[in-house]
């Protein structure tokens, strides 16, 4: 719930100003593939590897809008924390030119790094009273998988999108996108590291749209 | 009796030899097996030590590789599709593998240092590294040998021959280290790592053990010459491939000196090319050490010998001084022994002669006796006679009688004599017997007029067979009275003492002269100067001789002061039951 507030709120707030010129909405509900954990009281997402796919524990999906978009002026800042030796939250999806902070709220020494294609980057070690909280700015859309140095467990996603309209569905799988623009797109759905579907979607003003990716 | 003590010295001499000669044996066997076993002990305690550090250097070696292996970035560059990352992740990662303070030569076998490191890909091809020299250097023919056709799911340890410039090929020891995808679980890369060998020379100073790799045919031994190696590495070569087995021994001979070589598979079950540890031992010491102790043990045993010949030569001398003597003893005792048997032989034989002679001499002299007497008596019945002539022949058959007694004692005597008369023994009244020979005395003709005196309880049995128990008395009373004096005396006493009977017979008249007492009981000895009284000498000897054969004994108690007195003993009964009614 925790996890979920926040990632909401993120989006809430990033999408505030669109929000007030939206003309469309989608609606819908993404099938996730079946948790392989048993449910448990306080719900924790983490990124686990299933024959070399990366997802989160239980599952989440991002949906998308696809499409040409201007870059936003003043790029906004988001987070992912290190806590209790894991990244918080688990699977952020971003829009290109983010910049992403990443505090350190263990008594430990973290090092984020990433070797992937889309962003490789270096943090290097660094404890919580780091100031200021060291950062990145992602300007290349894709996965970004961050690695810990000292902790070689931990796994954190960073989906950098190349869009301002996204957000992260709830357990179940639903989502709700507004303030979407009319016109003609491609609404895709990012399930897990080799899985994204897509779907055409054509927006009206004033509309909302119901797409299900089952 | 020089030949005892010669005899005794070789025997002795044979056994200190054939003592001697068993010790040397077991001794020279022990210290043999001795040498061998310290020489195992101390060979397996070699390898065993030497195994034991590389065991624990591989437990390092893979430790350490293995954790290098998990680095988030090693992963993260060979997972996310970064290998362009690999080489200079790792650069840094494995910075302390491969640098650090520069170890000595002395040191280098020791330490955890690697000369050389790579990555496979997936494939199982070896990652061309951007710059080789920081990873060292490798020939690409030596860096081709580092690949597999497949990627390996456990560690392989192999063994590489690096051909440097330096004369001497050097082996190093790889490690390929399975790197697993923390995605999928694949194997998805390697890291090989390639160290010093580790060598055993210089370790252990004194040990003489020199220790090399056999590798492709090729032994790598550098304290060994090329030829000697080369010599080693065919037998080996031979050896191992015959045999599937992954350790042994055996000698060989190296520049003509005897050496111990054993060998080990060092990398059992790996995908590399086999490779065997190779330890050779020198024996030429051992054999040394042996020859020493066998000339040792031969001087040793031959001043025992000497030692045992001394003392055996002293002991025989001393030894053989009293046997000598026992001997010449013995020999002295047989020859007196030999002399005495003879002597009673013949002496038996006499007595058998005389014996024989009395038995046959009474005989023939009875049956004329007989003949003589009934030819008196017929002549004494004729009426035409002079008195004297009467006279004349009574005394003759007198004379006749006393002759068949004579006979009769004698023919007693020689059946005593030989052994065939033999009593049986019941019990008779000594008593009554001494009454109805004194009864008889009494009756007796003659004019001496002796008193008798009588002092003995009515009954009093002994034990014996009567006749011969009564001639006893009658002898003794007959002398007693025969060699009395007119108006004399005679005193039988007899009591019941000890479970023995003593009859003591005294009587006044002519004594025995003390020269002549010890002789009395001879057989045909008389008094002497008493002639006048009528006897054969046999009587005291036959008595004596009864009583000794009732179990008894007769003795001269005393010849003095007109008194002379026997004493007979007898072995005293209780009266047999069947005449107890009639002694009631």
């Amino acid at each position: 719930m925790d996890l979920r507030g926040i990632v909401s709120f993120n989006a809430i707030f990033a999408l505030l100003p669109i929000l007030v010129f939206a003309e469309a909405s989608v609606e819908g509900r993404v099938e996730l593939p079946k948790s392989h954990s048993a449910p448990v009281m306080a719900k924790r997402y983490e990124i686990v590897t299933i024959g070399g796919v990366l997802a989160t524990q239980p599952p989440l999906a991002v949906v998308y809008l696809d499409g040409s978009f201007p870059k936003p002026k003043s790029p906004p800042t988001k987070q992912i924390a290190q806590k209790d030796l894991a990244f918080l939250p688990s699977l952020l999806p971003v829009q290109v030119g983010t910049r992403v902070e990443f505090p350190n709220f263990d008594d430990a020494y973290h090092n984020i790094f990433s070797y992937s294609p889309a962003k490789r980057f270096d943090l290097g070690r660094y404890r919580p009273e780091e100031r200021p909280i060291p950062s990145e700015v992602f300007n290349a859309p894709g996965l970004v998988v961050l690695r810990c140095d000292i902790h070689e467990h931990m796994r954190g996603l960073l989906l950098v999108l190349d869009t301002p309209y996204f957000i992260a569905t709830d357990e179940e799988g639903r989502f709700r996108l507004s303030g979407l623009p009319s016109g003609h797109y491609m609404l895709k759905a990012w399930i897990d590291s080799k899985t994204t579907r897509e779907k055409p979607v054509d927006l009206k003003r004033g509309a909302t749209l119901h797409v299900d990716f089952l | 009796m020089m030949s005892f003590r010669t005899k005794l010295l070789a025997a002795m001499m044979l056994v200190v030899s054939a003592l001697t000669i068993l010790g040397l044996y077991l001794a020279q066997r022990t210290v043999a097996a001795g040498a061998e076993r310290d020489l195992q002990v101390n060979f397996q305690a070699e390898v065993s030590w030497l195994h034991k550090v590389q065991e624990l250097r591989h437990a390092a070696l893979l430790e350490r590789c293995g954790a290098l292996v998990a680095k988030p970035r090693i992963h993260a560059a060979l997972e996310d599709n970064a290998l362009d990352l690999l080489y200079p992740s790792a650069k840094d990662e494995l910075r302390d593998l491969m640098e650090g303070d520069e170890p000595s030569p002395e040191q280098a076998a020791r330490t955890l240092h690697a000369r050389f490191y790579r990555f496979l890909n997936n494939t199982g091809a070896v990652l061309s590294p951007p710059s080789p020299k920081d990873i060292g250097d490798l020939s690409a023919d030596t860096e081709g040998q580092l690949a597999f056709k497949k990627l390996p799911e456990a560690t392989q340890i192999g063994y590489l021959p690096e051909s440097t410039d330096v004369a001497e090929k050097t082996v190093d020891e790889i490690m390929a280290v399975p790197i697993f995808s923390t995605e999928t679980g694949d194997v998805i890369s390697a890291l090989v790592v390639g160290f010093e060998p580790f060598e055993l020379a210089g370790q252990r100073t004194g040990a003489g053990m020199k220790s090399g790799i056999w590798l492709n045919g090729v032994l790598h031994l550098p304290g060994l010459s090329k030829s000697a190696q080369a010599y080693l590495g065919g037998k080996i070569t031979n050896t191992v491939t015959k045999s599937d087995r992954a350790q042994s021994n055996f000698t060989v001979s190296v520049n003509g000196a005897p050496h111990l070589l054993f060998y080990e598979r060092l990398n059992p079950d790996s995908l590399f090319p086999p490779a065997y540890e190779i330890c050779i031992y020198p024996l030429a010491d051992l054999m040394a050490r042996l020859h020493r102790l066998r000339w040792q043990i031969g001087g040793a045993g031959a001043l025992l010998l000497l030692g045992g010949f001394v003392a055996s030569n002293f002991v025989a001398a001393r030894l053989s001084v009293p046997v000598e003597k026992l001997a010449a003893d013995s020999e002295k005792n047989r020859a007196q022994r030999e002399r005495a048997e003879a002597a009673l032989v013949s002496t038996s034989e006499e007595l058998k002669r005389s014996t024989r002679y009395s038995a046959d001499a009474s005989h023939q002299l009875k049956s004329p006796v007989t003949v003589l007497r009934a030819g008196l008596e017929a002549l004494l019945t004729h009426e035409d006679f002079k008195p004297e002539v009467y006279e004349e022949l009574s005394a003759l058959l007198h004379q006749t009688h006393r002759l068949t007694g004579v006979i009769d004692d004698l023919l007693l005597l020689s059946r005593m004599d030989t052994g065939h008369l033999q009593i049986e023994s019941e019990p008779v009244n000594l008593s009554q017997l001494v009454e109805e020979w004194l009864d008889d005395l009494d009756a007796l003709p003659d004019s001496l007029d002796v008193e008798i005196e009588k002092k003995f309880p009515a009954e009093l049995y002994v034990a014996g067979e009567k006749r011969y128990t009564s001639l006893i008395v009658q002898n003794l009373l007959e002398n007693a009275r025969k060699y009395n004096r007119p108006g004399g005396c005679i005193r039988v006493a007899a009591h019941e003492k000890n479970d023995e009977v003593v009859v003591t017979i005294g009587n006044t008249g002519a004594l025995i002269g003390r020269a002549t007492q010890e002789h009395i009981f001879e057989r045909f000895h008389r008094g002497s100067g008493v002639t006048a009284v009528s006897g054969q000498g046999l009587g005291l000897n036959l008595a004596r001789e009864l009583a000794r054969l009732h179990g008894g004994e007769l003795t001269l108690v005393r010849s003095d002061n007109d008194w002379t007195e026997f004493e007979v003993r007898f072995r005293a009964v209780q009266p047999a039951p069947s005449r107890a009614p009639e002694v009631a």
